[in-house]
């Protein structure tokens, strides 16, 4: 725990001189990357044990938690749509921005302080989760303002890579502490409460409220011009574009478990599908980044979608050796390193600067809707038609969704220039 | 401003780590048991003498050590062995509980004189644990959390292994397993496993349930040929009764997880209800031809499978019953 920590404190400047002498990021960037991770170390930690809290201290079944766990999930995607909105009309996105962070480190002093009861941790895990929705859509705003337009996805590359470093530590912190401190889940949830305390004091501390891409002189957006993003030219087909890409692909759970089913797999190593999907997401986020700025971020994007097709294909096989395991996982983190921040960043080129968070929340929201509506689908047509011919139905369905998503995007950049 | 905040931020990070680090110290330094020291006390007497698991009424999901109630007196038989989830047969046993990381979860395999001969780790929280008559198979369910990287399932699922007793080797997952129902293939994304019981007098046989898309089916299987095929719906947690003749299972009410006790008739296939009106969820063992035993809360009760009569308590702070042969027989080595 020491060593994490100390070596962290270390890395940091270095981190940082290093990005930003070879990169050329923006320190805003930077920054907003480490107020991720800081979070997402917290989050993860708590999100690790939390399921072994609440069955061991508090003897709750599985089936509680499962219910405590699915009651929120659909609200974190209307509340994205509101506080992107918010945040454009206050033009206060890094006020906006803490409050989300706010929120989830308040909750976790809770958990400290009232986490023994089920409706508390109940309560806890509601804050936790509309603290996510709130923040989300006015930091990916503060990163694309911070960021010229023509580095954008490097920013965006950097910013992953930094949040889904968090999201690897955290785990492997919690389960350092509880190896140190056996069952001892009071510490663990201190130190997630410091990991959170921290993220919040480096946004407020060290992130600029308002970069350099902000509109000086523009009045504040009405609803009506928020609303009214649904069918501008410029960015209404890349919300359908995305629309259809995110309910064409096979989500990375669906994935592992179909890998599961078609290899002997031992079930103690399932989480290490995760892992090294996460490992490959980290890797590439920055040089994907990269390669968009340079050849655009288009075809990056796309090539990115096409990456799904080696997962699919290898689902397809009858047999699956280790060596197509791990090519379909590398596959599936190449996927994400292309497409989750390029995607963000294509937004952040195409919206008008005062209404970047708007835009963006909106496009989470929908992301999120179709990669449910995309769960849904495949979990009954597996369980309707068999894992490969539902596979098989996805594939084509991806083909479709990634021609038809080429000429939406240029049609969408072209609109851009000409405004 | 960006000098002063970059000092301040640096000395929120040293805080930080001196606050957390010192925490943790103290953490470790701490107490951290999990396991009970709680003892449990016979209520009422059985026929067989009967092992459990002591719990703690305040923490039930600590570890408790292993009882044989006997003739109406508790007695410990081993110093070690503390678990969550208890069953024996045949001279050997399996012992499900926490692991001392208390995060982990383990089984410890045990001989009939209570000595463990092995760990297995678990991927998931413990639920049912059965041995075959014979002390060939061993069945363990664990309840399986997806991990919460990325975007990921968190809704539970269970995973069932087969044991070969005599070394702990685990020879297949009931997941891997061919299903039929109606003569034809069966298979969805949803499939799930648990609360196997295996066929007295039958080196191969087991019924277990299978859970998909709500309906709870009763399924008979071969370990050997790694097969599976749907009897009925409606029924969890099996259990065969000594004979062969009946099997007791948990009936769900409606889509709640609350559960009546039944019992089956093997060859026809009508079921009764029993004299207990609570809702049990736990896999019932057979004390003897006519007797159930099952834990309810923190306490083990018994109740006639005739239907007849009405539960009564046998043993408090403890759960996990399991029939030990009576003393004279060659499995009831145990501790003797």
């Amino acid at each position: 725990m020491y060593q994490v920590e100390a070596s962290k404190v270390l890395l940091k400047p270095r981190l940082w001189a290093a990005r930003s002498a070879r990169l050329r990021v923006p320190r805003n960037v930077v920054m907003l990357g480490l107020v991720s991770l800081l979070t997402d170390v917290s989050s993860e930690m708590v999100a690790t044990v939390l399921p072994l809290y609440l069955v061991f201290s508090l003897g709750a079944s599985p089936l509680v938690f499962g219910a405590i766990d699915g009651a929120y999930r659909g609200a974190a995607a209307l509340v994205q749509v509101a506080s992107g909105f918010a945040s454009d009309r206050w033009r206060r996105p890094k006020g906006v921005a803490t409050l989300g962070y706010g929120l989830s480190a308040v909750g976790k002093v809770a958990l400290v302080a009232a986490g023994n009861t089920l409706g508390g941790i109940g309560a806890i895990v509601a804050v936790d989760r509309v603290g996510k929705g709130i923040r989300t859509a006015p930091r990916d705003a503060l990163i694309s303002l911070s960021s010229a337009k023509d580095r954008l996805a490097t920013s965006f590359g950097v910013h992953r890579a930094m949040d889904s470093a968090g999201a690897m530590l955290g785990p492997l912190v919690a389960f350092g502490i509880l190896f140190l401190a056996p069952a001892r889940f009071d510490a663990v949830f201190v130190v997630s409460t410091l990991f959170a305390v921290l993220g919040l004091a480096v946004l407020i501390l060290n992130v600029e409220g308002k970069p350099d891409r902000t509109p000086r002189d523009a009045a504040a957006p009405s609803f009506r011009a928020a609303l009214r993003l649904l069918i501008e030219p410029r960015f209404a087909p890349l919300l359908i574009a995305a629309a259809g890409l995110s309910v064409a692909s096979v989500s990375d759970a669906m994935i592992y478990i179909g890998l599961q089913r078609s290899i002997d797999f031992d079930p103690a190593l399932f989480p290490l599908l995760y892992v090294m999907t996460a490992i490959a997401f980290m890797g590439l986020a920055i040089p994907v980044g990269q390669l968009a700025d340079r050849i655009g971020k288009v075809p990056v994007l796309l090539a990115g979608q096409a990456l799904l097709f080696v997962a699919y294909g290898v689902l397809m096989m009858s047999s699956v050796g280790y060596l197509a395991l791990a090519f379909s996982l590398v596959a599936l983190g190449g996927y994400f390193a292309a497409t989750e921040g390029v995607l963000t960043a294509l937004a952040g080129a195409l919206l008008p600067e005062k209404l970047q968070a708007s835009g963006i929340g909106l496009l989470i929201t929908v992301t999120s809707l179709g990669r449910l509506l995309s769960s849904v689908l495949f979990g009954a047509l597996w369980f309707a038609v068999g894992l490969q011919t539902a596979v098989v139905c996805f594939a084509a369905a991806l083909a479709l969704a990634i021609a038809l998503a080429a000429p939406l995007l240029r049609c969408a950049q072209r609109a851009a220039v000409d405004a | 401003m960006h000098k002063r905040s970059g000092k301040i931020t640096v000395a929120l990070v040293v805080l930080c780590v001196v606050l957390g680090g010192g925490y943790v110290v103290y953490a470790a330094l701490g107490p951290n048991q999990t396991t009970t020291d709680a003892k449990p006390t016979a209520g009422g007497a059985a026929a067989v003498p009967v092992m459990v698991r002591a719990v703690d009424r305040r923490s039930p999901t600590l570890n408790g050590r292993v009882f044989v109630v006997e003739d109406g007196e508790v007695r410990r038989r081993s110093k070690d062995l503390a678990c969550e989830r208890v069953y024996y047969a045949g001279g050997h046993g399996i012992c499900m509980g926490v692991a001392p990381s208390g995060v982990e979860y383990e089984a410890t395999l045990f001989d009939s004189q209570l000595q463990p001969t092995g760990k297995i780790t678990l991927t998931g929280l413990p639920s049912r644990a059965r041995v075959s008559a014979d002390g060939r198979y061993g069945a363990m369910t664990v309840f399986v959390t997806g991990d919460s990287y990325l975007a990921s399932p968190t809704a539970f699922s269970t995973r069932t292994t087969i044991l070969d007793m005599s070394d702990g080797e685990q020879l297949a997952q009931l997941e891997q397993f061919s299903v039929t129902k109606d003569g034809k293939p069966f298979d969805a994304v949803d499939f799930n496993f648990w609360g196997v019981t295996f066929v007295p007098g039958d080196d191969d046989r087991f019924y277990a349930t299978l859970g998909t898309g709500g309906v709870h089916y009763l399924v008979e299987g071969s370990v050997g040929d790694r097969t599976m095929r749907v009897l009925r719906d409606g029924v969890e947690c099996p259990s065969i009764s000594p004979d062969g003749t009946q099997i007791a299972y948990k009936s769900r009410l409606g889509s709640q997880p609350r559960w009546r006790l039944r019992v089956l008739d093997v060859a026809t296939l009508e079921d009764h209800a029993v004299a207990e009106k609570r809702s049990i969820d736990d896999q019932v063992e057979w004390l003897d031809d006519d007797t159930l035993a099952y834990s309810y809360g923190t306490d083990v009760y018994t109740v006639s499978a005739s239907g007849k009569g009405a539960p009564q308590l046998l043993v408090r702070d403890a759960t996990s019953p399991v029939r030990l042969s009576p003393p004279g027989q060659e499995t009831s080595a145990l501790g003797r």
